[in-house]
């Protein structure tokens, strides 16, 4: 369908595309080849004093990447990388250590290095993120991981070493250049790999967590689940690094899993520049490499500065060094509106498994009995009923305070209410978490709207089809495949000019609009609205209730729209519901509310219907 | 209670001027623009609330009523245009500073420490705790009934006396000018006449002028001597308390 | 009953490290990751008094006024312009840590040092003989509880604390200088970590590295505490007392990590830890 003559105008973008494509490629390759180079001629140029330490530095820059890609890229602080170092590490020595050395062996220790830091990479992303958990948390059990581990290894006597470690044991036969070039070899493949899968439509998903978890959610996405893949990935990482410094160096000691380390892998990601990759790779190498040649000769003085630094760099320039080198060469010129973005093609409509045929009218989407909700004493919701049916467009009224957005919220989460019934297409919402609920057909707009400020238009909207159209890990998608209703609403709004704008420049109600398009992109049976004309012009409100009333009345979705404007109400709605005090006091037609002695009691009196 | 029902006579050390002498407006403010992140909720507000005027801004929810006040206490930060408090711009004042300048303030959301007593409720609005008995006498003068249930838990009061609480904190420290958000919504008759009484008897007695917030038409034409209408961010319509007020404000509230 | 006593008096001891750090993470919502420095600061004013001969209770009020001194002086330089960014300001606290402990090593190496208890020798009590050192300790910790208890219900400053850890948009509305609570409170829990660190160099050693040990000890409690001086007392009690029991029955190492992991399964079960208690 891409041939749509409505959406030729889009294809002109294509060449564009084509042209940020090309410096892309050439900032891969140029890091690629310059890794390799270096892995490749440093044994040329280099004394074996810095062969060793650039081995070890390479090593580490390994580990600066998967902190970045948590921390910058996914937003999750973490000090708990040096643990699955450490096992992956430990892990390796061990086994050559007791069981003996051998290809196969060798081998044997690669797997396990790999295996067991992704199982506790798993256990320590199930601990530290589930429905409801905070940053905060996550960040205290990171640094609470590699405390344990080191104390397992101080407990494990002559298993592990203890406090003097595992030395004298037999790895690769390689020599030290060959071990250096090994590490190279490996850094390059990680660094490109990930600059690789940062950029693809699955590496974007991180910064949308990032940027926005709340809205992931309600997008169909469980940042949980993807967190705890991400932890268990990168632990993988982790510990293939330790196998990697377990054969280079020889011997392994409890310093490496220890959570101060975990820090500065933090301090040198930090200061090379979180969220580029290539900064913390830098970072990691500059600094590794400086403190070893600088320490003998002030070793107290060195670490002083690299600390006094590190503090500066947060406080006034939390973006790193990298961000410094990227605002010199300042932005890559053009219209930034004029972005690169892929062309716009209409996508089938998505399989609804489960879902009642839309020409059945009679079965309510919607049934709520009897909710209630209440914060300790204050009941903010009680003995709500209400059903509401396909192509229905019901406006849920009242004044400030009367629980609006609290109703919202007790339909879109299978957790928040305090009593009652909840049913979606026949289907119960207890306990079920807001992807869940978004699964069954549910799209949820914020009353402020809710975007990912650092993604482009064309990425926000393929964000919300990601729970349909599975993301590839390592491309960027040559077209942008939404469905009819979204691209109709981009059109409306003019959106589909500007898919390769960044979001912060959009202006408020082109986020509320851009918003808007994304519920719709999941193509939801049952769209829920927490006033989407709020801080618009009239303009504005006019083009979003076309697209609702489109969406309703010509293809069979149903609305629940919050709202303020009363204008606006009696123009667009099917039905209205009037809410006061958390109770239920009117549902009826337009004419029957506005005309209603009760609601004029209510807007003039402000109290006691 | 001796003397109570006169609150005018007991005198606080640093007293502000009396009314009279005052030429330059309470509050004025010109071309008021502020907001949250990218959205600019207040365009250019324009008003001004004279002394001993009780000043009724009314409008329907989401048109920008609470952020106006929040931006004069320097809550919000002001975008553009000017704040002037008896003639002096207050921009960039702290709260702190426009609170000890004579600034009462009675907020609508989380507007209590609910887990502490009414009397810590009512300490916190003063610097030093040598004034408290002046004070709490000052507003028991209103609201006689939590001067014997001070150690009582805020959050156990009922809505109404909640709402009394709210209004006698904004008045500790003899405020020249009261900014009141909403403090009717969900109230009985019989205490909403309660407050009204106490706003009355604040402006005619004290001399403090009021900038009350309000969606309830009723009340706020039962006290105030001016009024205006926000829409958008904007002054959308303003005027005296006359016959006419009642049908004009309505025009622009009802459904 | 040395058990017994052994559990009391190391709740005792983590009350008195984690107490600072609570008082700052209640009032700022921030974590002190430089609170471990402070603490080894407190230690070496100890040492400090130790070498120039003045007795070693001197060193208890000097620890805190120099905890105070240098936290005020965090406050204003590092915390302040990162209140909307707290994991930005657990590595800003952290660094700073690694500044210090390198002063600190600049200026008296990085050998152990060892102070004097201020209370040799052992009591007898309830038929055992018992350090009466760490008994002192446990009287420290009743001292600084009771001073908190004090501060927080008897005094304007506790009554602006409590306000601004409640609702502190509310209290910024009502003319609260939110600032100066903040910068007292910072400047009371660093003094407080200096004032631990005095206290504990009898019981450890003293080395630039000391505070780091105890800093993720304390800070789980805190996390396990929510805002709740009762709530970190009961914390420390339990696991306290669980790592007395698993140091003594199991391996001391293992006991180093007790109340820390207790700490993060008693958090994912039960997200608000012991705040209600």
């Amino acid at each position: 369908m891409s041939d749509a003559p409505a959406l030729s105008e889009t294809s002109a973008s294509r060449p564009s595309r084509r042209r940020r494509a090309a410096p892309r490629l050439a900032l891969l390759a140029g890091t690629g080849t310059a890794l390799l180079a270096l892995a490749l001629l440093g044994p040329e140029v280099f004394d074996r004093f810095t062969i060793n330490v650039l081995t070890r530095s390479m090593i580490y820059a390994m580990l600066a990447i998967t902190v970045d890609l948590l921390w910058g890229f996914a937003g999750v602080l973490t000090f708990g990388q040096a643990a699955f170092f450490g096992v992956g590490a430990y892990a390796t020595a061990m086994i050559l250590t007791h069981v003996g050395s051998s290809p196969a062996l060798l081998a044997l220790a690669l797997v396990a290095a790999v295996l067991i830091p992704a199982a506790m990479g798993w256990l320590v992303g199930w601990m530290s993120f589930y429905h409801g958990s905070t940053a905060f948390y996550a960040t205290v059990i990171s640094l609470l991981v590699p405390i344990v581990v080191t104390q397992l290894i101080y407990a494990g006597g002559a298993t592990t070493g203890s406090s003097s470690g595992l030395v004298g044991y037999w790895g690769m036969d390689l020599s030290l250049d060959g071990y250096f070039r090994l590490a190279g070899v490996c850094l390059a493949a990680m660094t490109v790999a990930a600059l690789v899968f940062v950029k693809s439509d699955a590496g974007r998903v991180l910064t949308a967590i990032r940027d926005n978890e709340l809205r992931c959610a309600y997008l169909g996405l469980s940042p949980q689940r993807i967190k705890i893949r991400l932890t268990a990935a990168l632990g993988a990482a982790a510990g293939f690094a330790g196998w990697l410094y377990a054969n280079a160096s020889g011997v392994v000691a409890p310093e490496i899993s220890s959570f101060v380390f975990g820090t500065e892998l933090v301090v040198w990601t930090a200061l090379g520049g979180r969220a580029t990759v290539l900064g913390p790779v830098l970072g990691a190498l500059g600094i590794d490499w400086l403190s070893a040649s600088l320490s003998g000769e002030m070793p107290f003085l060195w670490q002083l500065v690299i600390g006094a630094l590190f503090v500066a760099m947060i406080i006034v320039l939390p973006n790193g060094l990298a961000a410094l080198v990227t605002r010199g060469f300042g932005r890559r010129g053009g219209d930034p509106a004029m972005g690169a973005a892929p062309p716009l093609v209409e996508a089938p409509p998505a399989a609804e498994p489960g879902a009642a045929p839309l020409s059945d009218l009679s079965a309510p989407l919607l049934a709520v009995r009897d909710l209630s909700k209440s914060y300790g004493a204050h009941k903010v919701l009680q003995g709500i009923d209400l059903e509401i049916r396909p192509g229905e467009l019901v406006s849920l009224v009242g004044p400030n305070g009367a629980g609006k957005t609290t109703l919202m919220r007790c339909l879109t989460d299978g957790d928040a209410r305090s009593g009652g019934e909840a049913e979606i297409a026949g289907r119960s919402i207890d306990g079920l978490t807001p992807d869940r609920i978004v699964a069954l057909g549910v799209g949820r707009k914020f009353q402020v709207a809710s975007v990912f400020e650092s993604l482009t238009v064309a990425e926000c909207l393929r964000m919300a089809r990601v729970s349909i159209d599975r993301p590839s890990p390592w491309a960027s998608a040559e077209t942008l495949a939404l469905p009819a209703a979204a691209i109709e609403i981009l059109r409306l709004t003019g959106l589909d000019r500007m898919l390769g704008a960044p979001v912060s420049l959009l202006s408020h109600g082109q986020k509320q609009s851009l918003e808007l398009a994304m519920v719709v992109c999941l193509e939801p049976r049952l769209i829920l609205l927490d006033e989407p004309t709020a801080g618009l012009t009239k303009t504005e409100r006019a083009t979003i209730g076309a697209v609702l009333r489109k969406l309703t009345a010509e293809l069979g979705c149903a609305a629940i729209l919050v709202e303020h404007d009363l204008d606006f109400v009696r123009d667009i709605s099917s039905r209205i519901v009037v809410l006061h005090q958390g109770r239920l006091v009117l549902d009826g037609t337009v004419e029957a509310v506005v005309n209603s002695d009760t609601v004029r009691e209510i807007y003039s009196g402000g109290g006691h219907a | 209670m001796p003397d109570a029902s006169n609150p005018a006579s007991n005198s606080a050390p640093n007293s502000a001027p009396h009314p009279e002498t005052e030429t330059a407006p309470v509050l004025a403010l010109t071309d008021l623009r502020s907001g949250y992140g990218a959205h600019d909720v207040l365009n250019g507000v324009a008003l001004e609330v004279r002394a001993a005027e009780i000043f009724a801004l009314m409008g329907k929810n989401g048109m920008g009523k609470s952020t106006l006040l929040k931006t004069v206490l320097g809550l919000v930060p002001a975008r553009a245009g000017d704040v002037r408090r008896a003639g002096v711009s207050i921009l960039g004042a702290t709260p702190a500073a426009l609170v000890a300048s004579g600034l009462g303030y009675a907020p609508q959301e989380q507007p209590l420490f609910v887990d502490l007593s009414i009397r810590d409720n009512l300490r916190l609005a003063l610097r030093s705790d040598r004034e408290l008995p002046g004070a709490l006498e000052r507003v028991a003068a209103h609201f006689p009934f939590f001067l014997d249930r001070l150690g009582q838990k805020a959050g156990t009061l009922s809505g109404g006396e909640q709402k009394m609480l709210i209004l006698s904190r904004a008045l500790m420290l003899r405020p020249r000018l009261l900014l009141i958000d909403e403090i009717s919504e969900g109230l009985q008759p019989t205490v909403v006449a309660r407050i009204a009484a106490a706003l009355r008897a604040e402006r005619d007695e004290n001399g403090t002028a009021v900038l009350l917030v309000e969606q309830n038409l009723d009340f706020a034409l039962s006290v105030a001597d001016r009024w205006a209408v926000l829409k958008l961010g904007a002054i959308d319509d303003e005027g005296d308390n006359d016959a006419q007020a009642r049908d004009r404000v309505l025009a622009h509230l009802k459904i | 009953m040395t058990l017994a006593l052994d559990m009391i008096t190391t709740a005792a001891i983590l009350f008195i490290v984690a107490s600072g750090l609570l008082a700052i993470f209640g009032v700022l919502k921030i974590i002190n990751f430089a609170h471990g420095a402070w603490l080894t600061v407190g230690g070496y004013c100890a040492v400090v008094c130790a070498q120039a001969g003045i007795t070693p209770w001197l060193s208890l009020p000097l620890a805190f006024v120099v905890g105070a001194a240098l936290g005020g002086l965090t406050e204003r330089f590092i915390v302040r312009p990162l209140y909307d960014r707290p994991l930005d300001a657990i590595l800003a606290t952290w660094g700073l840590g690694i500044v210090v402990g390198q002063l600190i090593t600049l200026g008296f190496g990085r050998d152990v040092q060892f102070t004097e208890s201020l209370l040799p020798g052992a009591v007898s009590f309830a038929g055992v003989d018992y350090s009466l050192y760490r008994l002192f300790t446990l009287a420290a910790a009743l001292v600084i509880g009771g001073g908190f208890a004090l501060l927080l219900d008897g005094t304007r400053l506790g009554l602006s604390a409590r306000a601004v850890i409640m609702n502190e948009h509310l209290a910024r509305a009502l003319g609260l200088d939110t600032a100066k609570v903040r910068a007292a409170t910072f400047m009371l829990g660093a003094g407080l970590a200096g004032l631990a660190g005095a206290l504990l160099s009898p019981l450890t050693s003293v080395d630039p590295t000391m505070g780091v040990g105890w800093l993720v000890g304390a800070f789980m409690l805190v996390m396990a505490a929510g805002s709740s001086f009762a709530g970190l007392a009961v914390a420390c009690l339990l696991f306290g007392s669980a790592q007395v029991i698993v140091s003594t029955f199991v391996s001391p190492i293992l006991g180093g990590i007790t109340v820390a992991v207790l700490s993060a399964l008693v958090l994912r079960i039960r997200p608000k830890g012991f705040s209600n208690v």
